[in-house]
């Protein structure tokens, strides 16, 4: 695990360091650990430090909306206004604005632009299974939020893009969507099978020779007849429409592995949400992209234990609440005080953990977890105040 | 209606980290305590279920966790090998067709294949054959992707009835969804969480599955609920409570933990409110503070199920 000088290393000493210096910055990790937010508090800090952010999300849930406090997540960008920052006493130097992947709006308007002719973008378009595939089908909203970041990193109204991604299986997926649908869309099995449709969309059987010929017969019959001429429509449509995909691939592909794109594995203290991170973080390693920090996100802090005797933690309280009846409430703050202090002993084992198992390869930020949800943008301010802090060790 | 546990086919749906696999390991212990022959399948998941049921790693062989209960990690390239031998019986006919590299890999390029591969293998296994048939297992229980994905995998067989033309295939679709949609027989538990945003979501997501995808929900879990320390009128004051106190006065961390347990507990309150709404019947699962959960602990929600 020594990391070495292409990949992994990273000079920041704060998130506030690779903020600055990169132009897209992703945020991975399992379900339900923070990403959306620190997503979101990235492109807060950074927009209030003078950037023009957008914070893309393809995440399934519509959840950043809330956090910015907009009504609703769209697909076209919408800036979060200037008095909402106000509101919160943040200073509005730069701009931020937000949007989610529509999967099949942005595959349709793919068609439109690079199909070769009208003819073949009403084909693609009218195909059924282009229509259920583009909208929803496993897969494609990772193909598509590939080819999105494609498109708005080489939009020069934005100078930082923050990008929030699908929880870690499905975020592995869309680390390897380029090369994935370079297989799909252009191997050899694809060739052979358009081959073996060129023509009429019938089997032309002496292209394909007998053996193919029974193959796609005895295929044909497990799928039925007709439904391999559409899918055939549908993969030459594709190709068509990519036309140099494997060159655009390669590009996004190659992208992710820039020095401009800085990779944030965000994962809670849970033992299993901390494997999950290492298991991403050595993937990125192994895939020679960058991993550029983790974020130990929603830490308990370790309260301590009350050194009085019960009587005199009675007195306390009736002194300053006289409201609450003394023995009901300390003894249900005692045992709130317990559940607290688990969590929080468990917390600091498995940071310790984490800090031992990368140790200073890679910069590692902790969040503690704050009392309330975070629900607008005075949560975020504050969430991402932790994140830019740089950390003791970093500094040692 | 039958009970949760008489049902033949339970697909566990939520957002991502809500306790899908809890639930799922609960409810199949519960099952197998009931004498019903269960089945817990994975979709591709990166394994948790072996730390639950503290056996060895589960993978994509159905492996035997407890009696009456199996478990297995479904991967799409063995579920596809197993679903295409299931459909065409005939071995040498399968590896004519599947194990051809050429089919491969365009089954691999086919976007919902693979994941109506693992449907079709775990629906295999719940129904075998004929139309009122009996698979290896009286119940299946699926611990779905997380809500997003999850969507998206159960809309697989209805697309698959749209697209494609009459054969086997579509007529597999057919069943299964039939099966799926039966609420006597079928359904999805879903899973959430007693706080604001999974609550949000968690209606959105019951929308999603009754109306779009017409399918039944049998249950509501409410996973991690809190018990109830403080009545409501206490909570204002508790929530109030630090910022009153003195520097170093002796019940300051009891005032902080107090005051944190009082928003959880609020929050909790209007979420329960909201999930009313949802007309499912609802199982509650305690919270346990716990670093790991095990057998033991499994053990002790499944009781939630008898
Ligand atoms: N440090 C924190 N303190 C308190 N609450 C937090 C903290 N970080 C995140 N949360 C809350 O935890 C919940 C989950 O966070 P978030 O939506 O960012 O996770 P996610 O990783 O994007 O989830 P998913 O995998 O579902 O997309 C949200 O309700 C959020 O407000
Ligand atoms: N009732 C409970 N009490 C305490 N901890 C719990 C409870 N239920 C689940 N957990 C913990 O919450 C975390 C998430 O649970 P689980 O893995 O079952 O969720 P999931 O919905 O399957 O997640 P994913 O979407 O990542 O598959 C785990 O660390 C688990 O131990
Ligand atoms: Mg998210
Ligand atoms: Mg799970």
């Amino acid at each position: 695990m020594v990391s070495s000088s292409n990949a992994g290393a990273s000079s920041a000493r704060s998130l506030a360091d690779v903020l600055a210096s990169h132009r897209v910055v992703v945020t991975v990790g399992s379900g339900g650990v923070g990403k959306t937010t620190t997503a979101a508090a990235l492109a807060l800090h950074a927009a209030s430090e003078g950037r023009r952010v957008l914070c893309l999300t393809i995440d399934p849930a519509r959840r950043l909306a809330n956090s910015l406090g907009l009504d609703e997540m769209t697909v076209d960008e919408q800036e979060v206004p200037a008095s909402l920052f106000e509101r919160y006493g943040l200073e509005p130097r730069g701009q931020l604005y937000a949007m989610m992947l529509d999967t099949k709006r942005t595959f349709d308007a793919l068609v439109g632009q690079y199909a070769s002719s009208p003819d073949v973008r009403e084909r693609i378009l009218g195909n059924r299974i282009y229509q259920y595939v583009a909208g929803s089908l496993a897969g494609t909203q990772e193909y598509m939020a590939m080819e999105k970041l494609h498109a708005v990193r080489q939009d020069p109204r934005w100078d930082l893009i923050v990008l929030d991604t699908p929880p870690t299986s499905n975020a592995l997926d869309f680390l390897d969507a380029p090369e994935r649908l370079v297989d799909a869309i252009d191997s050899p099995a694809i060739r052979w099978f358009l081959q073996a449709f060129e023509g009429a969309g019938k089997f032309s059987f002496n292209l394909v020779g007998k053996g193919a010929a029974f193959l796609l017969r005895s295929l044909g019959k497990f799928t039925g007849t007709g439904f391999l001429e559409q899918v055939a429509e549908f993969v030459t449509g594709i190709n068509d429409l990519f036309g140099g995909f494997r060159e655009r691939a390669a590009e996004v592909s190659g992208a992710l592995r820039s020095p401009e794109v800085a990779f944030v594995v965000v994962t809670s203290p849970a033992p299993l949400a901390i494997q999950e991170a290492i298991f991403f973080s050595d993937r990125l390693r192994e895939a020679g992209m960058r991993r550029d920090a983790i974020v130990l996100n929603g830490v308990h802090e370790l309260l301590p234990e009350p050194q009085a005797p019960t009587r005199e933690l009675e007195a306390a309280l009736r002194r300053v609440e006289p409201g609450l009846e003394p023995e009901r409430v300390v003894d249900g703050m005692r045992r709130a005080l317990e559940d607290e202090r688990l969590q929080g002993v468990a917390d600091r084992i498995e940071s310790e953990r984490l800090h031992h198992r990368v140790g200073d390869e890679v910069l590692l930020v902790q969040v503690p977890a704050l009392e309330e949800d975070v629900h607008d943008l005075g949560g975020l301010a504050r969430i991402a105040a932790h994140l830019v802090t740089p950390t003791e060790r970093a500094r040692a | 209606m039958p009970s949760l546990l008489d049902h033949r086919f339970l697909f566990v749906v939520g957002k991502g980290g809500v306790g899908k696999t809890t639930v799922a390991a609960s409810l199949g212990l519960a099952a197998a305590r009931k004498g019903k022959r269960t089945l817990v399948a994975m979709v591709n998941a990166k394994e948790r279920l072996s730390s639950l049921y503290e056996c060895p790693p589960i993978t994509d062989k159905i492996t035997n966790v407890a009696p009456n209960l199996d478990a297995v990690n479904m991967t799409p390239a063995a579920a596809l090998e197993e679903y295409g031998m299931m459909i065409l019986k005939v071995r040498t006919l399968y590896q004519a067709v599947f194990e051809n590299r050429f089919v491969r890999a365009f089954l691999r390029g086919t976007p919902g294949i693979e994941a109506w591969a693992m449907l079709g293998k775990a629906y295999f296994h719940a129904m075998g054959h004929g139309p009122e048939g009996r698979g290896d297992y009286d119940l299946v229980i699926l611990d779905a992707p997380a809500t997003g994905h999850g969507l998206e995998m159960l809309r697989v067989p209805q697309v698959i009835v749209d697209v494609a033309p009459p054969g086997l295939l579509r007529r597999e679709a057919e069943r299964a969804l039939s099966l799926f949609r039966d609420p006597q027989r079928a359904g999805c538990v879903v899973v959430t969480l007693p706080e604001g945003m999974p609550a949000h979501e968690t209606l959105e997501l019951h929308e999603a599955l009754t109306k779009d995808l017409a399918m039944p929900v049998p249950a509501l879990v409410v996973n991690q609920l809190l018990p109830k320390l403080f009545e409501s009128g206490e909570r204002p004051l508790l929530e109030a409570l630090p910022a009153k106190l003195d520097e170093g006065s002796p019940i300051a961390s009891l005032a902080k933990a107090g005051r944190i347990r009082a928003l959880r507990e609020g929050v909790q309150e209007t979420s329960l409110a909201l999930l009313r709404s949802i007309d499912a019947p609802r199982v509650t699962l305690p919270r346990l503070f716990e670093p790991e959960l095990g057998r033991a602990h499994v053990e002790s929600l499944s009781r939630a199920f008898d």
